[in-house]
């Protein structure tokens, strides 16, 4: 497969987010500029150009019309996907971390970093599609205070039904989004690794932790239990559950500020695929010069998008030999 | 076509008479589908060229999503806005090929290939499949024990000759001069018989030919036989087993002449000789 390099960004990615139906790309970096890209070509559709300060996150509702952004300049903007207009500006006291739109696309939540004073909070913004964009809520409807460990991540489950948040702490939390108040909180990772990244499987039943810790696990969204262990050898950015073939995707690499010796293989800046079920490594993909802070993968599971520390994003379609692949059981179960 | 098609203007018949004007292009359809199209240019040495193309049109219908249809007409903004349609170079590029393929056993072919990258194993490691060769007759014990030491002597002794003559040469040399020592290459004679000894003994190497895969009963003679129709061979040495006598399987013929060793190489490599093929090939020299 030859991957699309996308150049758009002058630093290092924070996330990338293909919209439901997989024809565009979202991309956000340190330098303040929102792209979105046809993934099939990587055209640049246009740039979404207002925040002040690094954009940490980004999403896009599921109809395409509105695209969330959380920013270092302590915003969430909402903009209108099509002309590049930011139809709403949330001020928070501190920086917007995480923003995640609910499965129905009615709300959206927002991770905001602890900070002068402030804690950590998970903030709910309801969100309407009328005629006039702008038109949106002015406050939070609901504000979840994290008091022990601040939240880094967070989104929403099957149905809306909770909220699931990873902390600082390595633990992960799972709230009620209509009282605020936290139902279970599990300590699955190490303690003190920092949960980087929570990805949802497509039917949201499940969900994939990446973590500081060089593990990635799949956890039920009903009960926090932990279903898969993955382990890797170098601290997890990113992790993600690939529909159509059951793999998942993990990225990483150690932190520039982190490396203390060199070996011949630097780094270890590759994208890598787990098989889903038997959490055995089944391959790697290289090519980016630093970390990878963040994966994407198609919705229809044909492409996979990363996004690194060295200012690129590669867009992957797959090709015919990742399809083929199957484990010896899975092609008697495919054969029956 | 279309020039030609409304030429109504008597007055444009003048470029029938321009040799420089290029000939219309022509489109052919042929029966399986595809069209040949025939069309003139100027190549850099201005010079007609013709070129012929086949095409096939291969139509590709594919479905999308009525909402993602509508989406590809959109206006390009921000940054780009006002862009033609299509991918801008500055910001995207097509990557080298990757080959990726999802395997079972990836982590063990991982550490396998890894292992092979070198740097890891020890010296002793890299060396232990290495077997010893002895530089006279190939085989596994040092140059030094080789049985054939003393059989191949006399070949080399002859070159350590000359440097015992050149000594005494020197000898005279030395006393004529006022200091204590001088370096051989600037002694009187000294570069000459230096010379002449590399000389003799190039000359004796480039007219030896090294003769493999010969038969275990091959005899002295009988390769002499074959090779002296060649021209005069000076030296004929089969390589025994010291036990049993018998051939090891290669000998080396000395001519006296090159050109003559040249023509035995040419002829006899691929000969036929008790049942083996002769591979011959001029000597290597063992220093």
């Amino acid at each position: 497969m030859r991957p699309i390099l996308l150049s758009g960004h002058e630093r290092s990615l924070t996330q990338i987010k293909f919209n439901s139906d997989g024809d565009l790309l979202f991309s956000v970096s340190k330098d303040k500029i929102v792209c979105a890209w046809w993934s099939a070509n990587g055209e640049r559709l246009g740039t979404y150009n207002g925040h002040q300060g690094a954009v940490w996150t980004v999403d896009v509702s599921p109809n395409t019309i509105l695209l969330a952004t959380g920013s270092a300049d302590n915003t969430v903007r909402l903009w209108n996907v099509k002309t590049g207009e930011c139809v709403k500006v949330w001020e928070f006291s501190t920086a917007v971390k995480r923003v995640s739109f609910s499965p129905d696309g009615n709300r959206l939540l927002a991770v905001t970093e602890k900070r002068m004073g402030f804690n950590g909070t998970i903030a709910v913004l309801d969100i309407s599609y009328g005629e006039n964009l702008s038109a949106q809520a002015a406050e939070p409807t609901l504000t979840i205070v994290c008091e022990e460990s601040k939240a880094t991540v967070a989104g929403w489950s099957f149905l809306s039904k909770y909220i699931i948040a990873g902390h600082e702490d390595g633990s992960v939390s799972q709230y009620d989004p209509k009282s605020g108040d936290q139902l279970e909180n599990v300590q699955i990772h190490e303690f003190d690794s920092q949960i980087t990244d929570i990805q949802f499987a497509p039917d949201r039943l499940s969900f994939i932790t990446a973590s500081k810790d060089k593990s990635a696990k799949l956890l039920s969204s009903r009960n926090l239990a932990i279903l898969k262990t993955y382990i890797s050898d170098t601290p997890l950015n990113t992790a993600s559950v690939t529909p159509k073939k059951e793999f998942v995707i993990l990225g990483g690499g150690q932190a520039a500020m982190d490396v203390t010796t060199t070996s011949a293989r630097q780094g270890k800046f590759e994208a890598r695929f787990y098989h889903k079920v038997f959490e055995d490594e089944c391959g790697r993909v290289r090519g980016h010069f630093g970390p990878l802070n963040t994966i994407d993968v198609h919705p229809a599971g044909t492409a996979y998008a990363s996004g690194g520390e060295d200012g690129y994003v590669r867009v992957h379609h797959f090709d015919k030999s990742y399809f083929d692949f199957m484990y010896e059981v899975e092609r008697e179960q495919a054969r029956k | 076509m279309s020039p030609t098609g409304n030429r109504a203007d008597w007055a444009d018949d003048e470029d029938f008479d321009d040799p420089s004007v290029l000939p219309p292009q022509e489109v052919i359809t042929n029966k399986d589908g595809t069209k040949t199209v025939i069309s003139y240019r100027y190549n850099d040495d201005n010079k007609k060229v013709k070129v012929t193309r086949r095409i096939k049109t291969t139509v590709v219908r594919e479905h999308v999503n009525p909402q993602v249809a509508e989406r590809r007409k959109w206006e390009k903004f921000g940054l780009e806005k006002g862009h033609a349609a299509g991918p801008s170079f500055d910001t995207t590029s097509v990557g080298e090929n990757i080959i990726f393929r999802p395997s079972v056993n990836w982590k063990a072919n991982a550490k396998e290939a890894e292992k092979e990258g070198g740097e890891k194993g020890s010296m002793k490691d890299q060396l232990k499949d290495k077997k010893v060769k002895c530089r006279i007759c190939s085989g596994e014990h040092f140059t030094a024990r080789c049985p054939f030491k003393d059989t191949m002597a006399p070949v080399e002794e002859g070159t350590a000759a000359a440097p015992g003559v050149e000594a005494e040469e020197d000898a005279g040399g030395l006393g004529a001069g006022k200091s204590s020592y001088v370096p051989p290459h600037m002694r009187k004679g000294g570069a000459g018989g230096g010379e002449k000894m590399g000389g003799r003994f190039e000359k004796d190497d480039l007219a030896t030919l090294r003769v493999t895969n010969v038969s275990e009963l091959a005899e002295e003679n009988e390769l002499r036989d074959l090779f002296e129709r060649f021209g005069r061979v000076t030296r004929v040495f089969l390589a025994r087993d010291r036990e049993t006598q018998r051939a090891k399987g290669f000998a080396f013929i000395s001519y006296a002449d090159r050109g003559d060793a040249a023509l035995a190489c040419e002829k006899v490599d691929g000969f036929g000789y008790r049942h083996l093929i002769l591979r011959v090939e001029f000597a290597k020299r063992t220093t």
